[in-house]
């Protein structure tokens, strides 16, 4: 037979088991607009009962334990997503900034391409005439300095991208440091038997971030540590030690930064491959020794295959003065540079009468046969097979189709992201109506349980009369 | 599906996000005009803009080179034309002058004319178009006739490119037309022949040089019907080259430019998908328990 003190007694256990509810409920609520933040569910249990006589009464309910909300299978898609998209996110918007290729700027290739070919023609009407020489090389001068804007546009957006994986390195090795740390603080609660649910949150956010900039792979081993490894195979992260990620001038990438990783086990500093790092860096890594290397040594090779295909022609003619076998530009001996060095020679840019229209000695100043053999160059292939516009055609092509594939990708990535961060929301989610029930629930049955009290109460108040 | 608030947050801010970045989009298309800006609009298209432009200012330099060779063309054929006009009164004088019925002070004066005559002919063929002496050949630095009416340029004829990788020649050989090279008649030689012969009150020599003052007439003539043939050529360029010209320029603002029409649809219909996104998120914002729970 129960007694009216031990009704009391479990009373004030179930206030305190709903007040245990309304604060999850609460805490909850509080949290509802945290990213990464999993709901929890206080999980009210029975207490079991006692025996009295040949039946048992329940003592009442108690908080059994307060869980998260997750839904393993989403969660675990998320951060490949996460990297994937962060990816292809740095190398469109690195593409899309560079706007040294854009086919109608100013003085962009094209426009001086066009413009030299102009100047020769100018000069056909009169080979002899000091002005119209004066223009025509200057119209050559004005095209080496486009082929030296573009080239350093893209040198310079190579170099940003440098700058830029510098800053997100900073902030990957004081990441992977916290990670470590988490590790190690969620294992010292566990042991200490507790759920350390916050904590949990907390790394989580921290791993995303991680894998947003790296690409890495999470992967949470049996002691509850969570690991992160690189895509190419070297561990950032393991139980409460981290790696150092750091970055060396690569000397066969004209100095770009190369990324270098301490390893964990204090080895020495090793340089990664690249691709060896995936997200927002592996992104801007993979812009910059893609499409922009690509377009910026396309550059050259147009510098330097229009200069060699100029000159041939332009030192079979003769000058002014009847001297032959001057060069019109100077690009040095190899391709690599040749746009940062293009100009004009010398000899010809002091003095305009040495450019050789003329096809003989003999025939100055008003023969320009040369002329036209150095305007017939317009269409002549190069050495590499296609004229110096069908290539920069190309070139302009190449660069924009990267650009738009790069778009779309991220694009892509990023719908597919945000569906997974849907599902997870929708999973692991606040509702605020859904709370504000459960608040409402746990308010009711607290003021049940008061009832109860002041039933009891008033059962002892009757007894007391009694006596 | 369950539906949380953050989701509509979420998704409130994505949308209307999306919406004002296409509003952002197709008003800078409306604004600019452009649709192609950089080359990863239309990677294609952009290829082909800088092939288009090339060939744009190609034709441009073509056409403007050809209506330049065409102005120098007609200045020679002027000179030329004087040069007619002036064999064509020496001829005149010849046959008047070889009548016996004028005295040696009439041949005398009909001398002097001569004389005026053979230096306006030197004169204009000493004519110069900016810095060039257009008779000169390739030498055409330095005026090609002397007083005396020797010749000092070449046989250079200088040529222009009037279609890609055509060229056509834009000079008359003063070699051939006034000095007989290749078989003609030496139009100034002959002109003195008949001056001295006046001036020696010599009728017979004076009519000796009436066959040879007929060719040179034909002679300048033919040079001159070349001249007109290669004006037509270049008129023809001209013309070409100003319809191909501005097919380029089409088909650049057929690639790059945006269609008006459809940029202001584009921003229209933009700008009611954001305002169609604003209001559904207000819409979403709106209902909750808290405003019914008291």
């Amino acid at each position: 037979m129960a007694d009216l003190f031990s009704i009391l007694s479990q009373a004030s256990w179930s206030l305190g088991t709903q007040r245990d509810a309304a604060a999850t409920a609460s805490q909850n609520i509080a949290n509802a607009s945290t990213p990464g933040y999993a709901r929890q569910e206080a999980n009210i249990e029975s207490l079991p009962g006692v025996q009295y006589g040949p039946a048992f009464i329940g003592q009442g309910a108690t908080l059994a334990s307060v869980t998260q909300i997750r839904d393993r299978f989403i969660e675990s898609q998320i951060p490949g997503a996460t990297g994937a998209q962060a990816s292809s996110t740095a190398q469109s918007d690195a593409l899309s900034s560079v706007s040294a290729l854009d086919p109608s700027a100013a003085s962009g290739l094209s426009s001086s391409l066009a413009a030299i070919y102009a100047g020769l023609r100018g000069l056909s009407a009169a080979p002899g005439d000091a002005a119209l020489r004066g223009q025509a090389v200057s119209s050559a001068q004005a095209l080496a300095s486009s082929f030296k804007s573009t080239v350093s546009q893209l040198q310079s957006a190579r170099s940003g991208l440098d700058s830029q994986v510098q800053g997100n390195l900073a902030e990957v090795n004081q990441l992977a440091q916290s990670l470590a740390a988490f590790n190690g603080q969620i294992r010292a609660a566990r042991a200490s038997g507790a759920q350390p649910n916050d904590l949990l949150d907390a790394r989580l956010r921290v791993r995303d971030r991680l894998v947003e900039l790296t690409g890495g792979t999470p992967l949470d081993d049996q002691g509850g540590d969570t690991q992160l490894t690189l895509a190419g195979g070297a561990t950032l992260v393991s139980g409460n030690r981290a790696a150092t990620l750091s970055t060396q001038p690569d000397p066969s990438n004209e100095g770009h930064a190369q990324l270098v990783l301490k390893g964990l086990d204090g080895s020495p500093a090793k340089a990664l491959r690249s691709g060896a790092v995936g997200g927002a860096i592996g992104g801007a890594l993979a812009a910059r020794d893609g499409a922009l290397a690509t377009s910026e040594a396309g550059v050259d090779q147009l510098a330097f295959n229009f200069a060699a295909q100029v000159n041939a022609v332009h030192q079979s003619g003769y000058a002014l003065d009847g001297t032959t076998g001057h060069a019109l530009f100077d690009a040095g001996a190899t391709a690599a540079g040749a746009a940062s060095r293009l100009t004009v020679t010398a000899a010809v840019l002091a003095n305009p009468s040495l450019f050789a229209a003329a096809s003989s000695a003999a025939t100055v100043p008003g023969d320009g046969a040369n002329l036209l053999a150095l305007i017939g160059t317009e269409d002549a292939a190069m050495a590499s097979g296609s004229s110096a516009g069908a290539a920069l055609s190309t070139l302009t092509a190449q660069f924009g189709s990267a650009a738009q594939s790069a778009k779309a990708m991220s694009a892509q990535d990023s719908a597919l992201r945000s569906h997974l961060d849907t599902l997870r929301e929708s999973a692991s989610g606040v509702s605020i109506d859904e709370e504000t029930v459960k608040l409402t629930q746990a308010q009711r049955a607290f003021e049940a349980v008061s009832k109860v009290v002041s039933t009891a109460d008033g059962m002892l108040q009757s007894l007391f009369a009694i006596t | 599906m369950r539906v949380t608030d953050m989701m509509t947050y979420s998704n409130a801010m994505a949308s209307s996000g999306r919406a004002r970045d296409n509003v952002d989009a197709a008003s800078e298309e409306t604004s600019s005009g452009l649709r192609l800006v950089h080359p990863g609009d239309d990677p294609g298209a952009a290829g082909q803009v800088v092939a288009h432009s090339l060939s744009k200012s190609r034709l441009t330099a073509i056409v403007s080179g050809a209506t330049a060779a065409g102005d120098e063309l007609r200045t020679a054929d002027g000179a030329l034309q004087t040069v007619n006009n002036a064999i064509q009164r020496a001829q005149e004088l010849a046959v008047q002058m070889s009548n016996d019925t004028l005295n040696a002070a009439g041949r005398s004066a009909g001398a002097a004319e001569i004389g005026n005559l053979l230096q306006e002919v030197v004169s204009v063929m000493n004519t110069k178009q900016g810095n060039r002496y257009l008779f000169g050949g390739n030498l055409d630095d330095k005026p090609p006739f002397d007083p005396s009416g020797a010749y000092s340029g070449d046989a250079g004829v200088r040529r222009i490119e009037v279609a890609p990788g055509v060229t056509q020649a834009v000079s008359i050989r003063a070699d051939i037309a006034i000095k007989g090279v290749g078989g003609g008649v030496d139009v100034l030689a002959t002109m003195q022949k008949l001056q001295t012969a006046l001036q020696a009150n010599d009728t017979s020599g004076v009519q000796g040089t009436i066959d040879a003052l007929s060719k040179s007439n034909d002679q300048v003539s033919l040079a001159r019907t070349g001249a007109g043939v290669s004006m037509n050529a270049l008129d023809a360029t001209v013309a070409a080259g100003t319809i191909a010209r501005d097919g380029e320029t089409k088909q650049i603002s057929h690639l790059q430019d945006a269609d008006v029409v459809d940029s202001t649809t584009k921003l229209a219909l933009a700008q009611h998908a954001l305002e169609a996104s604003l209001s559904a998120s207000a819409q979403s914002f709106k209902f909750s328990l808290m405003d019914f729970i008291k």
